[in-house]
């Protein structure tokens, strides 16, 4: 028997008040394909709806003009219990997000540790906790060289996974941590030792084909056994059924302009690395 | 080979990071070194793991660094060589870096530079033109204004490692070889030079006098005389002993064709420096006729060079023999260039002072009936000689058989 995540009950959104394309950091990202800002607003209240409806809580940071990407709460930092690590973003993008994220953790009394000058690393969209350890991406927006001080700082073991596809840049648009046990997997975009530590990790994966992955299916939200996703492929859907989970999908369309889908838009808030469960 | 430390730290076992960074370097067909390994005991124990990256060439290095960078190896900060400018002509500055003979780089301004001339217990000089050079100088031959390393920063040597699995030293995997079976052994030697002289390489040969009374001359007057022999290293008995043997027909007064004691034969050789030392060179008596066979003689024939180290025990000496033993070394030193293998037949000293003066990469094969020579030259730092535990006399005949079979 596989026993739920540890984590997943509590996640921290943005409003998609200042959400547009401005730039291209991302193969998804094109300027002349704009957003359509009611359309935007309407899917993120409607993915809020499905995330509270799955069982979890949900609080909000404040938008900010000029920072389109802060939507993406997942990139702002890594979570572990009272502890939050920000991100030091790749690019001068998104940098200026850093400061909103680091002040909404401050102010509610989680210790801030920074990781080393010099060193990328965006958050919880390339770490994700599976079992013991912290399954971290790495080459296009986190250094491979982040995950040492990151395991220094929260104390969790790191395994580091090559991502080798430019269009699949974050860890959590090719992995989905689905219980103890499961996990929505592509390895297809892993280098071949990163696929040989997940194989080792994750007793039963859900491994996706590209054009699944492409639909950003693994890009989904865990609140126990409820998976809510971006899409969800009949065969996909299958497994996870067989598996016990309940599948609902949220139109995230406006945001995969953007490169991001529903894990992008949300940070879990009860991630403890300790191996304590948050939630219980 | 330019080189250059990296570290990689992290659950780098578990996240088989270590195993891709080996195998990056491995595929990019350069070659890694394990500075320091530490493996974390425990699931949250970091590791931390440096090596030293080593590729043919600076430019292929700098882009497989940059690869590897990307998997989170670090170059590890490395300085440059420090030096320290001579006040006093053979005298070195008290912190000099002491060489070994293994190939060594010295790291000026960022870049690796070898040393040209591998020597062990010397001292490296680095001289600017325009692009600085850097090779090993005696003591005794520093002048007053050059600048000498100091410390052991910026100073990289090559670990020899013993060749393994089918190479050709398989057979010989151990250093000293007495219960070998000595006809492979001889055929491998012989193998051995071949390939020396393919690659273009010269064969020293440094001889004891045993070799003259073991009944070996011929065999070695014919390895010279059909080209094998490159340049001779000996002492004054070898020397004399030869040309005892050709003119009178003896090797310390023995008959070397009968073994019999001859009558009076003890002043034999006596005799032979005596009309030598008359002549005024060996090179003399050949030209005048006095001197008709043997190892001397061809070497004088064929112009091969030679170069006699005295001592304090030798007889006459014969007028070839460098009696000031700094200057006979210096002079072996002029003939080192560009030898590949070194051919130590039953001798000690001079093996020893040759096998001090060469680099490590000179094949070294040490031939001596007594197991300690061997050992010796061993312990004295030249880690590349292989011994082999027989009688000089069957050997040399043996290989002269296999090299020159006519």
């Amino acid at each position: 028997m596989s026993a739920e995540n540890t984590w997943g009950r509590r996640y921290l959104m943005c409003p998609p008040t200042h959400f547009e394309v401005l730039y291209e950091i991302n193969p998804w990202m094109h300027r002349e394909v704009p957003v359509d800002p009611d359309r935007a607003r309407e899917q993120w209240e409607a993915l809020v709806a499905l995330v509270r409806q799955a069982g979890a809580e949900v609080e909000l940071l404040g938008p900010q003009p000029h920072l389109p990407d802060l939507v993406f709460t997942a990139n702002a930092g890594v979570v572990n219990g009272r502890q939050f690590v920000p991100a030091r973003f790749r690019g001068p993008e998104r940098r200026g997000e850093t400061p909103h994220a680091v002040a909404w953790f401050a102010e509610r009394g989680w210790r801030v540790d920074e990781l080393p000058e010099g060193v990328a690393h965006e958050g919880a969209g390339d770490s994700l906790p599976f079992a013991d350890v912290l399954v971290s991406g790495y080459r296009w927006r986190s250094d491979a060289r982040s995950h040492a001080p990151l395991s220094a700082l929260t104390g969790a073991p790191v395994r580091s996974i090559e991502l080798t596809d430019h269009r699949f840049y974050h860890l959590d648009l090719t992995f989905c941590p689905l219980d103890d046990r499961h996990a929505i997997t592509v390895p297809a975009v892993w280098d071949r030792y990163g696929r040989a530590v997940v194989d080792d990790l994750v007793p039963e994966p859900l491994v996706l084909e590209l054009d699944e992955a492409s639909q950003f299916v693994a890009n989904s939200i865990v609140v126990g056994r409820n998976v809510v996703m971006p899409a969800c492929p009949p065969r996909v859907g299958r497994v996870l059924a067989t598996w016990g989970f309940e599948v609902a999908v949220a139109d995230v369309g406006e945001f995969l302009k953007a490169g991001g889908g529903c894990r992008c838009l949300t940070l879990a808030l009860d991630v403890d690395l300790s191996g304590v469960p948050a939630h219980s | 080979m330019p080189a250059e430390l990296v570290e990689v730290e992290g659950h780098i076992i578990d996240s088989l990071i270590l195993a891709k960074v080996l195998d990056l370097i491995v595929a990019a067909g350069a070659d890694y070194h394990m500075v320091d390994v530490r493996i974390g005991r425990t699931n949250t124990d970091p590791s931390k793991v440096r090596l030293e990256v080593r590729a043919d060439d600076e430019a292929d290095l700098v882009a497989l660094l940059e690869e590897l960078q990307v998997h989170g190896a670090n170059l590890v900060g490395e300085l440059d060589a420090v030096f320290e400018v001579c006040t006093d002509d053979g005298v070195l500055p008290a912190g000099f870096y002491a060489t070994t003979n293994l190939p060594t780089w010295v790291r000026l301004g960022g870049h690796w530079y070898p040393v040209e001339n591998p020597e062990m217990d010397c001292a490296l000089v680095v001289t600017t033109n325009r692009a600085p050079v850097v090779r090993t100088v005696p003591m005794h031959r520093v002048i007053a204004g050059e600048r000498v390393v100091t410390g052991r920063e910026g100073v990289r040597v090559d670990t020899p490692e013993r060749p393994q699995g089918a190479t050709p030293f398989e057979f010989m995997a151990s250093e000293v070889s007495s219960e070998k079976p000595k006809s492979l052994l001889v055929a491998e030697v012989a193998r051995r030079l071949r390939a020396n002289r393919e690659r273009g390489r010269r064969l020293l040969v440094v001889c004891g006098p045993a070799v003259i009374h073991t009944g070996a001359g011929p065999d070695l007057a014919r390895l010279v005389r059909s080209g094998w022999v490159d340049v001779v290293f000996a002492g004054n008995g070898f020397a004399a002993h030869d040309l005892e043997a050709d003119v009178l027909g003896t090797s310390l007064g023995v008959s070397v064709d009968a073994g019999t004691p001859t009558e009076g034969g003890h002043s034999n050789h006596l005799r032979v420096i005596n009309e030598i030392r008359r002549w005024g060179s060996i090179e003399a008596a050949v030209g005048g006729g006095y001197v008709t066979g043997g190892v001397m003689y061809e070497c004088v024939q064929r112009g091969v060079p030679f170069v006699l180290g005295g001592s304090v025990r030798d007889d006459g000496p014969l007028p070839d023999v460098r009696t000031d033993v700094v200057a006979a070394v210096d002079e072996m030193r002029q003939h080192v260039a560009g030898v590949g293998v070194a051919l130590m037949l039953a001798s000690t000293l001079h093996a020893v002072a040759t096998g001090n003066i060469l680099p490590a990469n000179v094949e070294t094969y040490c031939v001596d009936i007594n197991q300690a020579v061997v050992t010796k030259l061993a312990d004295r730092g030249s880690r590349q000689a292989l011994g082999i535990v027989t009688d000089v006399g069957l050997f040399v005949r043996d290989l002269a058989a296999r090299l020159d079979p006519s």
